[in-house]
């Protein structure tokens, strides 16, 4: 049984001005109550109302690939909560206590690497908050772990069976969060958007088919499976369904069937970047009038610098990434100054906005909780519930009673309400791609990729 | 007609670069009794020595080649030196160096990220442009593999036929103690081969990561269809298995087509047990005897 420490004489001054300066900023900001905003982390410093991080550390736990195939990704998740974690500190921490994050290798992220990492966060390091990137393999068999030592879980795991999960007993799983949108809408959000291309004017479609291939991992399944049954919707039919077997590096059959029945759109949700690269270096040769969409894999530079010019046109989307405005732009700057040029600040600013969010929260209940403290804990994600917290990626509000980010402009019509489902295309393949939807956050337009422009 | 063209070509491809790699792999098995777990390791490293030579030490491109053939060719007798060396002489060496080679293929994955990372790379040793046939692309890459493979087996098989050294090696694999009675120097053939065979790992490494990409898991599915090749084509018969590799190659690429992508491999996998009952010893293997 884990047993509440006595703050420190440092620690309840800080909690007096805390609570002093809540009252002072809830009554001044006119933000008390339900749906109250935290607009930004400026609000933590108020909160702690010039107090030095110089408290007993809190350990904050990621439970993050190192090793495996999803390393690259993971080293960038370890540094977005060390950024996140590093900026709290400076603003005081969490009432006067710093945060110390500690991390745990998930591997290959099976629920054999995911559940005994997240338990040694939590028993050998006494975690009061897990904040992850993505592990892609439990599939929420990692909740029972958290629900029993009742710490807040922030992930961003896109998974659809969160929402099953989480729903079907939100009173034991209170402090599971997902922190991003389900991948589920993904499928429907790319419907949308070829629609709202179409209608607007920018693009002109040959037919009404959408092609789309598939790769075997749930993942790419369930994407796939969205955009089937949500084309009726918007008026598409599907002219080809595939499941490739991956790693795959010859198309050449995929492209023989699309060429015969050459589709408006071809939608791939299997999302591996150098799999991608080669069906766009052997598609170009011999295009269809075909607009080309990928998942996630184009938004690492390794897909640009594998496909080279054949890149040049493709879209891709995602429902949670930094976005390319000011406060992008300057968190962009912060991450490569801190970390070099080479990495990823993109999927870094995952941990590093649930790191922010969760530190507003648990700074505006009273302090954060340990593993074990259940009622404190509760107050921390009651928090997390009623906040809005607009951050590096967009608004992140969640959903209740499944606890998961509320996706823009798909599931809301308010940008202030939702995650921007950002789209985005290679312009030129020696440059990042290019935030063209949705309003008000792209940063350039829509261009008719250049196999169908000529 | 574009649609014939398109398997055809697929097909070829698809042969080349299970030829490429089924190779090393059979020449190993073949000549030692080895079934090496890690020959997918062997193949990464090629494919990232020839990265290296290129991008980091700064030589042309056309030596990423020579290089990562000279890297496999040391990692190869090292892997002889540190292992095998141990375990030949010992009566359950054939299923004692499967455990060892696994682990083996775990260590250097490890360290291929340790210093590589995760991240693809693609790979230096490429040749982009094409030709046309009919409206179907073809990479001069694609050819490439294709000639590289035939020549690879060409050339073990002249240096297995033809050479001091192939004899011994041949003689090894027929009867190790009736080759050691007559004086082959049975450690020294398990060396040279290990070489030999890290050498091919090398051409087949580097040709694969051109149309795939670096990674340091790019083993693992090479090493799985080398497997099935030489086990389709009778253990260690290298000349069949660059036949069964095209045969394969071209039957995956009209599944795909005719029936599904995701039917290739399974309806690939069924091809082989039909063809284990018909030739429970490969469809070129002979009963207990081992080819090289």
């Amino acid at each position: 049984m884990i047993i509440r420490r006595r703050g420190t004489r440092r620690e309840e001054g800080a909690r007096k001005r805390f609570l002093e300066s809540r009252r002072n900023f809830m009554k001044g900001a006119g933000l008390a109550g339900f749906g109250a905003a935290a607009m930004t982390s400026g609000l933590l410093a108020d909160i702690n109302d010039g107090a030095r991080a110089e408290g007993e550390p809190i350990p904050v736990g990621g439970c993050v690939p190192l090793t495996g195939w999803a390393a690259a990704d993971g080293l960038s998740f370890k540094s977005g909560l060390e950024l996140a974690c590093e900026e709290i500190n400076l603003m005081g921490g969490i009432l006067g206590r710093p945060l110390a994050p500690v991390f745990e290798d998930s591997k290959e992220q099976g629920a054999d690497n995911i559940i005994p990492a997240m338990q040694r966060l939590i028993d050998r390091h006494e975690v009061h908050a897990i904040i992850n990137g993505y592990n892609t393999g439990a599939v929420t068999a990692e909740y029972d772990t958290i629900a029993d030592a009742g710490v807040p879980y922030l992930h961003h795991n896109t998974d659809i069976v969160h929402h099953e999960t989480v729903g079907s007993d939100p009173e034991l799983y209170f402090s599971n969060f997902m922190a991003d949108p389900a991948e589920y809408w993904y499928g429907e959000g790319f419907m949308k958007f070829i629609s709202d291309l179409n209608d607007t004017g920018k693009w002109e479609a040959p037919n009404r088919k959408v092609a789309i291939v598939t790769g075997s991992q749930n993942y790419s399944v369930v994407i796939a499976n969205a955009m089937r049954d949500s084309a009726e919707k918007y008026g598409w039919e599907i002219s080809l369904y595939e499941t490739v077997v991956v790693p795959i590096s010859e198309w050449g059959p995929t492209l023989q069937k699309i060429r015969n029945d050459p589709p408006a759109a071809i939608a791939i949700t299997h999302w591996v970047p150098q799999d991608l690269a080669q069906f766009m270096m052997q598609f170009v040769p011999n295009p269809t009038p075909s607009l080309v969409y990928m998942q996630y894999g184009p938004l690492l530079a390794a897909f640009r610098e594998i496909g080279k010019e054949a890149t040049n046109g493709v879209l891709f989307a995602t429902v949670v990434g930094a976005l390319q405005d000011e406060i992008g732009q300057d968190y962009f700057q912060r991450f490569n100054s801190k970390f070099g040029e080479s990495a990823s600040p993109l999927t870094g600013s995952q941990p590093y906005d649930s790191c922010h969010y969760w530190a507003i929260a648990a700074a505006m209940a009273g302090g954060t909780g340990a593993p074990g403290e259940f009622e404190q804990n509760e107050k921390v994600c009651d928090r997390i519930r009623r906040n809005i917290y607009r951050g590096v990626q967009g608004a992140t509000a969640f959903v209740l009673p499944y606890q998961a980010a509320r996706t823009y402009p798909t599931e809301t019509r308010d940008p202030s309400l939702g995650m921007p489902h950002q789209f985005l295309q290679v312009h030129n393949h020696l440059e990042q791609g290019k935030l063209i939807a949705p309003e008000p956050y792209e940063t350039a337009a829509f261009q008719i990729p250049p196999w169908i422009s000529g | 007609m574009d649609t014939v063209v398109q398997i055809i070509v697929s097909g070829l491809t698809l042969g080349a670069m299970y030829a490429a790699s089924a190779i090393g792999l059979s020449l190993v098995w073949g000549a030692m009794g080895v079934l090496n777990m890690a020959h997918g390791a062997l193949l990464t490293i090629g494919g990232y020595a020839s990265y290296s030579a290129v991008l980091q030490l700064g030589l042309p491109w056309y030596l990423g080649l020579p290089a990562a053939m000279i890297v496999s060719f040391v990692v190869g007798l090292a892997i002889y030196h540190i292992i095998f060396r141990f375990m030949y002489r010992h009566p359950a060496f054939e299923t004692n160096v499967i455990i060892a080679t696994v682990g083996l293929a775990i260590f250097l994955e490890q360290v291929t990220l340790l210093i590589y990372g995760a991240y693809p790379f693609p790979q230096p040793f490429s040749i982009e442009e094409g030709f046309y046939v009919s409206s179907v692309f073809v990479r001069f890459q694609n050819v490439l593999i294709l000639i590289l493979a035939v020549v690879t087996m060409l050339l073990v098989a002249a240096l297995l036929s033809r050479t001091r050294m192939g004899r011994a090696i041949r003689a090894t694999a027929l009867n190790r103690e009736a080759a050691q009675l007559m004086g082959v120097n049975v450690g020294r053939v398990f060396a040279q081969v290990m070489g030999i065979a890290g050498v091919v790992a090398a051409v087949s490494g580097v040709m694969l990561s051109s149309i795939t990409t670096l990674a340091p898991t790019m083993g693992y599915d090479p090493m799985l269809k080398a497997f099935i090749i030489c086990v389709i084509a009778g253990l260690g018969n290298v000349p069949g298995a660059l036949v069964a590799a095209f045969v394969l190659g071209l039957f995956e690429a009209v599944v795909q087509f005719a029936v599904g992508v995701r039917f290739g491999f399974p309806a690939l996998l069924a091809l082989v047990i039909v063809a284990l009952i018909w030739r429970p010893y490969g469809v070129f293997g002979r009963r207990q005897v081992r080819r090289v």
